[in-house]
């Protein structure tokens, strides 16, 4: 309900058709909550840029966390106003209060015209306050009043116990709460980065070269604060804070704790090479700010004389495709223990695989052990099952068979190699086992062939599958 | 630091490569004395070299004989890339780590790009040749695309040898529109020798140099041998000795008597 309908006397509660008979040309909207709850978060994302430590408060209240920053924008009350403002402009009608705790505000916000209170005026501006103001439910606040309890002064000093005993412990806890006699934290929506730098533009930038330039000079003091602490940064965030209130965050991850300031901007550069569409300035920014929202240790090295870091720069460039084409992307392989073909490596992600290259031992033959049976160099990762095969003997390798619509007359053949299901699992009968032969076709290539089953097991003959591809 | 005195240090390192030999080497020789006269020294390093099947059958033995080249460039500390588009996984086989070692690469060096499009391919292949901390960077191409064309391999070339790492381009078609790489090869799967034991016996490769910038082209049948790590000619397996020259002519005899 606006302002407009509520000066024409118009009621929240009221029935529709009531209304429609008031003013035939009333517009009535059905309520979203989900779309209200995401425009709140997206004033909450923009009230970032007064403090790190924005908590929603649904459906429509968010607590912000000033401790420590209200001097950066003038004082408390410039910075409250200064919020207002900027808030209107958007369109929105805000009310603010700031108190020394969260409750406190709250109820000087909603039910007073006091914006600033200090541990010293606090309660005497909190009693006079309907008891509503405490945020306790309706049901208690009728209660209260049929004992004649109407504000927050009349309850204050009132003996405790026979109030906890008929109104339950959140009465007594919020009052607590509100007169800042209970310590309240604020639950941040957004993990609290170990490491902020920040610029504010009096005139809004939207070229790429200034919001990456801006990046490279932010991550040049982000590199000197965490170099202090011997810190290096594992998630980076550079959140663009749009003048019309929209902010844009993009995160960088890295596989080895990152300080160096340039290779951070060659990051940024990738990734915003590739929104290309999302990067939208619109009518420019005005903070721009790059954070460390994780961090790990990370030692000064002593550089070689030969001026290469080969770990350095072989992490730089995992991470740079990592950023580029996703983590996924950019693969280790590792064994797994397992005998079935399919499962013997793993992927990792690569950026998840820390220090490998550096912590391994030059392995002392990787050549492969001549007592294990050869494996294909590519492996498909759906067998592929052929037509027409033509065996000798019903245990014996195939004489020819059609794969890809190409008749393969087989030469040579190794095997058979029989490979079951893990007979430990629950399953392991539901699936047959493999005879695998390595076969070799007239053109001369390898094969890694497969039948599935035995014959005679079922009245269907069992069949047969390519499953790799050797040199 | 370094911030100090650069040019101090750069003489420094200078000095220290001239006289201990770390000169990098151009080039990486296959072992084969022929192929090496032929290639003037071996494989150059920092350049493109492309590779294809010579029949989409024998990608296999394209993609063995390009992991035996990294084997040999990577050493035993250095890393290797390889790129893959998800649709050569697809049509041709994901690469199998279970059996990379048969071609003396182990799986902790190596690394791994899985990318959606050619073209990406080819950018992942150029930013990671200019990075001086891998040995070999192979990137497969599934179609000749006009991605990879004169002007893309001849940035790729730079790239390489900016780099000096050894560039190997595997397509999955014999591609007809000209490259800048250094060679060109065409594989085939050959009929290897048969062990002594009714199996397989060891890989073979039938290989035509189509292109080369140091000489003339060629085509040789090889065996990978994965005990020694090397390849060999099937030819001559083992050194024969020279050929019996300076006879009487046998003939020649025959008709005095």
């Amino acid at each position: 309900m606006n302002d407009a309908a509520a000066q024409r006397g118009l009621r929240v509660g009221m029935v529709l058709a009531d209304a429609r008979a008031m003013y035939p040309s009333l517009d009535a909207r059905d309520v979203k909550p989900d779309a209200d709850l995401h425009l709140l978060e997206t004033i909450a994302d923009w009230c970032d840029r007064y403090t790190p430590l924005v908590g929603i408060d649904a459906p429509d209240g968010l607590y912000l966390d000033i401790s420590g920053c209200a001097h950066l924008f003038g004082g408390e009350d410039t910075m409250r106003g200064d919020l207002c403002r900027r808030l209107a402009q958007q369109g929105f009608h805000a009310r603010a209060a700031i108190a020394p705790s969260a409750s406190g505000a709250y109820a000087l916000a909603r039910y007073s015209e006091v914006t600033n209170a200090s541990n010293r005026n606090l309660r005497a501006l909190l009693l006079p306050l309907p008891l509503a103001a405490l945020r306790i439910g309706p049901g208690i606040v009728a209660g209260l009043a049929e004992s004649g309890l109407k504000f927050i002064g009349d309850i204050a000093d009132l003996p405790r116990a026979p109030l906890a005993a008929r109104f339950g412990p959140q009465l007594i806890r919020n009052l607590d709460r509100a007169l800042n006699h209970e310590d309240e934290t604020i639950v941040p929506r957004l993990p609290l980065p170990s490491y902020i730098v920040e610029r504010r533009f009096p005139e809004p930038v939207a070229r790429e070269e200034d919001v990456l330039g801006t990046i490279t000079h932010l991550a040049d003091e982000l590199a000197r604060a965490m170099e202090r602490h011997g810190d290096g940064a594992r998630l980076l965030q550079a959140a663009l804070f749009r003048t019309d209130g929209k902010v844009q965050r993009i995160e960088i991850g890295t596989g080895e704790p990152l300080r160096d300031p340039v290779r951070m901007s060659r990051l940024f550069d990738d990734r915003l090479a590739i929104l290309a569409d999302e990067y939208d300035p619109g009518f420019g920014f005005d903070v721009i700010r790059l954070s460390a929202l994780s961090t790990a240790r990370l030692d000064p090295v002593q550089s070689g004389l030969s001026g290469r870091d080969d770990t350095a720069e072989l992490a730089h460039l995992i991470d740079r495709f990592s950023t580029r084409f996703g983590a996924a992307r950019v693969q280790r392989l590792v064994e797994n223990d397992t005998h079935i073909p399919e499962f013997a490596t793993r992927v990792v992600a690569a950026q998840a695989v820390r220090q490998m290259s550096a912590s391994l031992p030059p392995q002392e033959s990787c050549l492969q052990d001549s007592l294990l049976p050869i494996r294909p160099i590519r492996l498909f990762e759906y067998p592929e099952p052929v037509s027409e095969p033509v065996a000798e003997v019903p245990d014996g390798p195939p004489v020819r068979f059609r794969w890809r619509q190409m008749l393969h007359e087989i030469v040579h053949a190794e095997g058979p190699e029989r490979i079951a299901m893990e007979w430990w699992r629950d399953n392991a009968d539901a699936v047959p086992a493999r005879d695998y032969f390595r076969v070799e076709s007239r053109a001369g290539t390898r094969m890694w062939l497969y039948r599935q089953g035995l014959y005679g097991e079922s009245d269907e003959p069992p069949r047969w599958y390519v499953h790799g591809l050797f040199a | 630091m370094a911030a100090g005195h650069p040019a101090a240090l750069d003489t420094l390192r200078q000095a220290i490569r001239t006289d201990h030999g770390f000169t990098e080497e151009a080039s990486l020789p296959l072992g084969v004395k022929t192929i090496d006269a032929t290639l003037g020294g071996g494989l150059a390093l920092g350049a493109l070299h492309e590779i294809a099947p010579e029949q989409p059958i024998h990608l296999a033995a394209a993609y063995g004989f390009s992991l035996s080249l990294a084997a040999r460039a990577a050493g035993r500390l250095r890393t290797t890339l390889l790129i893959q588009p998800d649709f050569a996984g697809l049509e041709g086989g994901r690469l199998y780590g279970a059996g990379l070692e048969l071609f003396g690469l182990s799986m902790a060096r190596l690394l791994i790009l899985r990318v959606g499009h050619p073209r990406d391919a080819l950018f992942a292949m150029e930013e990671a040749l200019k990075c001086r901390a891998l040995s070999c960077v192979i990137a497969e191409l599934t179609d000749d695309a006009p991605a990879a064309d004169l002007t893309a391999t001849r940035r790729l070339s730079l790239a390489a040898r900016e780099g000096g790492a050894l560039a190997l381009l595997v397509r999955h078609r014999i591609c007809k529109i000209s490259s800048a790489a250094a060679t060109r090869w065409t594989i085939a799967a050959a009929s290897g020798p048969r062990d002594n034991f009714g199996g397989l016996g060891q890989t073979a490769f039938l290989m035509t140099l189509t292109k080369n910038r140091r000489g003339p082209c060629g085509r040789w049948t090889l065996t990978w041998n994965h005990h020694d790590g090397m390849l060999t000619d099937a030819a001559h397996p083992v050194s024969l000795a020279a050929a019996i020259t300076g006879r009487p002519d046998r003939t020649a005899y025959a008709s005095s008597r």
